[in-house]
């Protein structure tokens, strides 16, 4: 079929060298800064006071660079990391030797997937919806009130947004708790005592974050549904007598999603990088803090395990999109 | 003149038109600025508004009014650069791809993806730490330009997909119109609210992304930009002791310069695609 | 066992310290109202437009009078029997790994300050030396090439099992056998053979003489721990052995633990009398105690605010906040300057003595005279910190045996200025200026001189321009038509202070103080803030940071060795590769002569030790390889709802930090409000 070979079979291969492009750039990029993960070890464990005689420093790095595998080239470490990525084992983390890249990860990703999965569905459903009426409905009051409250708060820093909800409902109003993904004290089991804790203490950021990415979702649609409402099968919809909520939801709607689409693959491709400023103002557990300590301290098998998660994540995400681009919108064709 | 007549008529376009000049005259008004921003301790610290001091003082001894102004010319010749250099690749690079698809397509999404795929935080990290001591807006902006373009290059693309299929394409080509001006004259007002919306977008992202990399201390703190200000406000704990008047100066004069963009925005690509410009005047 | 005068007195002070630690508790036991301390204070009151000085009282712990609804946060602990102290080196990376010796562990969440004896451990505020598993100092031989430790009896590890010298031979051969651990090199280079006398002395056989070896054993925020015998010799691979649950010999033992690393929790053992800190001080009053780590100041101060926290510590900033929204907490001082001031390091300027121009000491010199003290201490601090004009901190029993002893020597000491002509720089007035300038803030403190001297030191260098120019141009230095300086050579002259990202550091504040002032001066001086810059100043490319202008002393004991060893040559790498010593990269042969003279001197013997260690300061005090300017100020914040009796300023019986090994020593005194 012409699909397949003029379109599927290449769009895949390309899928697999961009992931291959992706690492590779990932390979060489902390290797090439002036960071040295055995220097960044060395000088951490001196800035937190630790005792290093410094007749044992040589010693010291010896061993340490042998623990860390950093013996070798950079192809002989490049040779060694493929072998382990087969066997889906992405090494030891420097930074927190001796625990394995996949513990370290597997125990942060839930609590990222869980929080970012949730607010990009609910900015990205919330955002479209009140956007495709108040962009259909433009010329109304709460249209335009709406319009403006998203005006307000679209463009706030996202660390004062933060913060500011943190001191008004955490500490002017005690509803919330100050920090943390789950009480003092409280151990992860599958109880509903648990599960609440944590939704009490994700509520915090996941408001923050859904606010704020709703409040862009809304206006971007906003825009292009008024621009869809202005072509003319709108108007031939409308003299034709087709009923209002017809219109808006078959037609206008289906119409103006196509690039909301695209942004929605995306942000979900790049929850695998974690929310950085979220995890800091709330001291909530997450892949972003590990992500940036890791880049800090040079923690090269960590930066490959957590960033290897984010391109293939992304380049999914677009390949899923790009695959289902004519379920969308028929007339777009590969062949 | 008519022209601006006519987009006067919309008060979004007032508002946005007035409060953008109110910024460049602050961000001009730097070159008058009494006190060099890089030298602490200028003035009392912490004092509160007054006829001297029209916003109060801060923490580290300089008047929050003067390190305002050359905080908004340093964070608008960050995000300009950064918004501008990006665009005009995005554009680009989405309407090559989005018509002429096949090869050409596929390889400049390969390198869209490329930069898409590796996690932007991670690099600008990277970077920053290689290029620190030649840290400057310049460099800064071009750095965020260079990741800025990716994503609104697919979105047009996607835009630019849709519209190849539809029966104007196929007529323009057929009477002969010339790639360019098919291009430039009937696809651009499609794109236009796009871009326009993007670079709204992108100017917020810059100056957020610029504030971001404040708060983790990768850019010159001693450089007054509206995120260095902020994190400073941050640091010093200006919330908690009360010293409204330093921390909001820079979210207030972002928030109303991203409200003025939008605006701006919206009214002028109103304007120009001549369907909605009827609308404005009211043929609805 | 032989002991002279001095190893005596030592131990003399500690029994009595015992005995009068007993007699507090005895006589808390009788009184169980929480105490409040009253403190007078002088303040500064306008009556009528003219000022009047009156002497008021007023209560440092001010008693929590509104019950506030604190939220009932933990499931478990009950709050009015559980302390949250705020971990200092933040989120545990490796929650479930307790294997201290290997890499790093992040020792504060409880391992070293709740959960682990070490052999002996300092208490910096004092220089005294506490006697944890070893019972009494260690005894060398005449050449220092035996080392005999006598342990303490009736000590068990917190499952129940009795500590022996069996575990010290265990823990010392074990670290000699696998290179995975830290202090491997250090002790196949130094011990020929460890054995158990008896049940409770420990002799070690060194290869060559050293001294000080015993110091690897001395806590004082790291040291070579002992591991429990019957524990980790059921390992066949220690290095990978994640030893949890931790078993120490520490008054308290793992509860609990966050998978994700922000909080640990700590029960305290029922057989807490079998541990040397429920021997010497008593029981423990918190039963559970967590350390918690937050990721930004602001949480913690909300924390506290919302009294889901005890122990915060934060910068200066942040102290004011505390202060000012809380109603229940404390300062360690009750009045200005409110800090932590006996921490034994010393702040201040480092330069790359192998990098010109910072090789010609009068470069350095020029630049220390251009800098203003009172408006250094302003930018950087507000003034709360004590500065010292030698390389030791002004703290603990450096002023009686270093400070006020040097007086003389540093006023007549001088520098040659060219043409014949000298100077003599130091000043003694500085601290009255600072103490003035604190006082034009608003800031009211007593007058007292003892007050004085501690807060703000006893003197520091002037400020003098003139003689930093003629230094400089001495040295071929110009200035250009715009009152920049420029190199030698013509170039202009520009400087950059290396510093790390957090601005609240010391290093980050001495550097923008120090560049504003040089700004002045006329040198082209910007701050450069780097993240994790340890291997940049190791390798020796900076022209200036802000890391310390000396090595920190062993908790402000007299011995200089390990301050002056840095400076030691046999260290030095040339520039590009990594340095073992002091990043600054100096060192004379009279300074190699003198450490020499230490190391051959008996550490315990305190006049010759002092001796040496004055000839040491005042070599660098002449060469000025970094620049000391403030002791090491802590911002602790103490929240008095539910604990009281903290180890304050005017209440020190115990240095006061959480997250230095001698916070279990301080757990017996502290006192539940029944909030």
């Amino acid at each position: 079929m012409p699909f397949l070979k003029r379109y599927l079979i290449p769009r895949l291969i390309a899928y697999v060298l961009v992931i291959w492009l992706g690492i590779t750039i990932v390979f060489l990029i902390p290797r090439l800064t002036p960071n040295d993960p055995v220097m960044a070890m060395i000088g951490m464990m001196r800035a937190r006071g630790s005792t290093l005689e410094p007749g044992a420093m040589d010693g010291i790095i010896a061993d340490l660079t042998e623990m860390y595998g950093l013996q070798g080239s950079w192809l002989d470490q490049y040779w060694a990391f493929w072998g382990r990525l087969f066997r889906a084992d992405f090494g030891v983390s420097f930074f927190n030797f001796p625990t394995r890249v996949n513990q370290l990860i597997a125990t942060a990703l839930p609590w990222t997937l869980g929080l970012l999965l949730t607010t990009t569905a609910i900015s990205w459903i919330s955002g479209n919806i009140l956007g495709g009426l108040a962009g259909y409905f433009a010329r109304k009051g709460w249209s335009r009130t709406l319009d403006a409250v998203a005006m307000v708060v679209r463009p706030q820093p996202y660390y004062i947004f933060a913060f500011a909800l943190l001191l008004l409902l955490a500490w002017v109003v005690r509803w919330f708790p100050v920090t943390g993904g789950s009480s003092l004290g409280a151990l992860p089991t599958f109880t509903w005592g648990y599960i609440k804790d944590v939704l009490w203490h994700s509520f915090l950021p996941a408001l923050s974050l859904s606010v704020l990415g709703g409040a862009v979702t809304f206006q971007t649609m906003k825009l292009i549904v008024q621009n869809v409402n202005a072509e003319s099968f709108v108007q031939y919809a409308k003299l034709g007598g087709v009923t209002e909520g017809r219109i808006v939801g078959k037609y206008v709607i289906r119409n103006a999603l196509l690039p909301q689409v695209t942004g929605l693959a995306l942000g979900l491709g790049q929850i695998f990088s974690g929310a950085l400023i979220t995890e800091i103002v709330f001291s909530y557990p997450g892949l972003g803090m590990l992500l940036y300590n890791s880049v800090i301290r040079a923690d090269y098998n960590l930066i490959m395990g957590i960033t290897m998660l984010s391109i293939v994540g992304i380049t999914t995400a677009i390949l899923v999109v790009d695959l289902t681009y004519p379920l969308f919108d028929p007339r777009v064709r590969y062949y | 003149m008519k022209v601006l007549r006519d987009l006067f008529r919309d008060y979004r376009f007032c508002f946005s038109f007035g409060v953008l000049v109110i910024i460049l005259i602050l961000a001009f008004l730097s070159n008058f600025s009494p006190y060099d921003p890089t030298l602490w301790n200028v003035v009392p610290k912490d004092t509160k508004p007054s006829v001297q001091y029209p916003l109060g003082t801060d923490s580290n001894g300089q008047d929050i009014f003067w390190q305002a102004t050359y905080a908004v010319r340093n964070s608008l010749i960050i995000s300009l650069i950064a918004a501008s250099v990006s665009r005009v690749i995005a554009v680009l690079v989405g309407m090559v791809a989005g018509y002429t698809r096949g090869n050409t397509d596929r390889i400049l999404m390969f390198v869209s993806d490329g930069l898409l795929v590796i996690p932007l935080f991670l690099i600008l990290v990277m970077l920053a730490m290689m290029v620190r001591q030649h840290m400057s807006l310049v460099v800064l902006g071009l750095m965020l330009s260079a990741f800025g373009w990716a994503w609104d290059a697919r979105v047009i693309r996607s835009v630019i997909l849709s519209l190849r299929e539809r029966e104007f394409t196929q007529t323009a080509i057929l009477s002969g119109t010339g790639t360019l001006k098919l291009v430039l004259n009937e696809y651009m007002p499609f794109a236009m609210p796009l871009v326009f919306s993007t670079l709204i977008n992108n100017i917020s992202w810059a100056i957020g992304l610029e504030m971001t990399l404040a708060l983790l201390g990768l850019v010159d703190v001693n450089i007054p930009t509206l995120g260095t200000m902020l994190n400073w406000a941050i640091i010093y704990q200006s919330m908690f002791l009360g010293r409204w008047n330093w921390v909001l100066t820079p979210v207030v004069i972002s928030v109303l310069m991203f409200i003025a963009l939008y605006w701006l925005s919206v009214s002028i690509s109103e304007y120009l695609d001549p369907r909605t410009r009827i609308q404005r005047v009211g043929a609805q | 066992m032989e002991a002279d005068k001095k190893t005596l007195s030592r131990r003399e002070f500690l029994q009595g310290a015992a005995l009068a630690a007993t007699a507090m508790v005895a006589s808390a036991c009788a009184a169980p109202t929480p105490e409040v301390k009253e403190v007078e204070v002088t303040r500064i009151v306008e009556v009528a437009g003219t000022p009047v000085v009156e002497q008021v009282v007023v209560t440092a712990t001010p008693p929590p009078v509104v019950k506030e609804e604190a939220p009932a946060v933990l499931g478990a602990f009950p709050r009015s029997e559980t302390l949250i102290a705020r971990q200092l080196t933040g989120r545990v990376g490796t929650p479930d790994n307790m294997n201290l010796w290997v890499g790093w562990k992040w020792q504060d969440r409880g391992l070293q300050n709740l959960a682990d004896e070490p052999l002996w451990s300092v208490d910096f505020a004092t220089g005294n030396i506490i006697n944890g598993l070893a019972d009494g100092d260690p005894t060398y031989n005449a050449d220092f090439t035996e080392c005999t430790v006598p342990l303490r009896e009736g000590v068990a590890w917190n499952d129940g099992e009795p500590f022996t010298a069996a575990d010290v031979v265990f823990t010392v051969e074990t670290l000699m056998q696998f290179d995975g651990f830290g202090a491997h090199t250090f002790f196949v280079d130094n011990v020929a053979s460890v054995t158990a006398v008896d049940d409770y002395t420990v002799k070690f056989v060194l290869n060559q003489p050293n001294s000080r070896f015993h110091t690897t054993f001395l806590d004082r925020w790291g040291c070579t721990r002992i591991m429990p015998k019957h524990i980790f010799e059921k390992e066949a691979d220690p290095v990978q052995f994640t030893f949890n649950p931790y078993v120490g010999c520490g008054p308290y033992k793992l509860h609990s633990f966050d998978p994700q690393g922000f909080w640990t929790a700590w029960e305290r053992r029922e057989d807490w009398d079998k541990s040397p800190t429920g021997i010497m001080y008593g029981q423990p009053q918190p039963k559970y105690i967590i350390l918690q780590g937050f990721d930004t100041e602001g949480a913690q101060i909300l924390a506290q605010l919302t009294h889901q926290l005890d122990v915060a510590e934060l910068s200066s900033d942040g102290l004011k906040a505390l202060l000012a929204q809380s109603k229940t907490s404390r300062a360690y001082q009750p009045t200005f300057p409110f800090v932590v001031n006996n921490d034994p390091c010393i702040t201040g300027i480092l330069f790359n003595t192998a990098r010109p121009p910072f090789d010609n000491v009068d470069v350095r010199w020029a630049l220390i005279l251009s800098i203003e003290m009172v408006e250094y201490m302003s930018i950087a601090v507000d003034c709360t910190g004590t500065v010292s004009a030698i390389h030791v901190p002004h703290l603990g029993p450096y002023p009686r045996l270093y400070h006020e002893p040097m007086q003389d020597w540093l006023k007549s000491f001088t520098i040659d200025v060219g043409d014949g002509e000298t100077f003599a720089p130091y000043d003694p007035d500085v601290p009255n200026r600072v103490a003035a300038y604190a006082r034009s803030r608003g800031y009211v403190f007593p007058d007292t001189p003892e007050f004085l001297e501690k807060a703000f030191g006893l003197g520091w260098y002037k400020y003098a321009p003139d003689i930093a120019e003629k230094l400089l141009v001495k040295n071929g230095f110009s200035k250009n038509a715009d009152g920049k300086w420029l190199l030698p050579d013509g170039s202009p002259w520009k400087i950059s202070y290396l510093c790390g990202t957090i601005l609240t550091n010391h290093d980050a504040r001495n550097a923008a103080a120090a560049v504003q002032q040089w700004k002045k001066f006329g040198i082209d001086a910007q701050v450069l803030s780097i993240a994790d810059n340890d291997g940049i100043q190791a390798t020796g490319d900076f022209d200036i940071s802000g890391n310390w202008p000396s090595q920190e002393p062993w908790g402000a004991g007299p011995d200089l060795y390990r301050v002056l060893d840095r400076w030691n040559s046999a260290y030095k790498k040339p520039l590009g590769e990594r340095t073992n010593g002091i990043y600054s990269r100096w060192s004379s042969d009279e300074m190699d002569a003198i450490i020499k003279e230490l190391r051959e001197t008996d550490p315990f013997d305190t006049e010759a030790v002092v001796a040496v260690g004055t000839k040491g300061l005042q070599e660098a005090v002449k060469n000025m390889p970094g620049v000391p300017t403030y002791g090491y100020i802590g911002f602790v914040g103490w929240d008095e709802y539910y604990w009281t009796n903290w180890p304050g300023s005017e209440n020190a019986y115990c240095q006061p930090y959480t997250h230095w090994p001698n916070f279990k020593y301080f757990t017996p005194f502290l006192k539940a409000t029944g909030a």
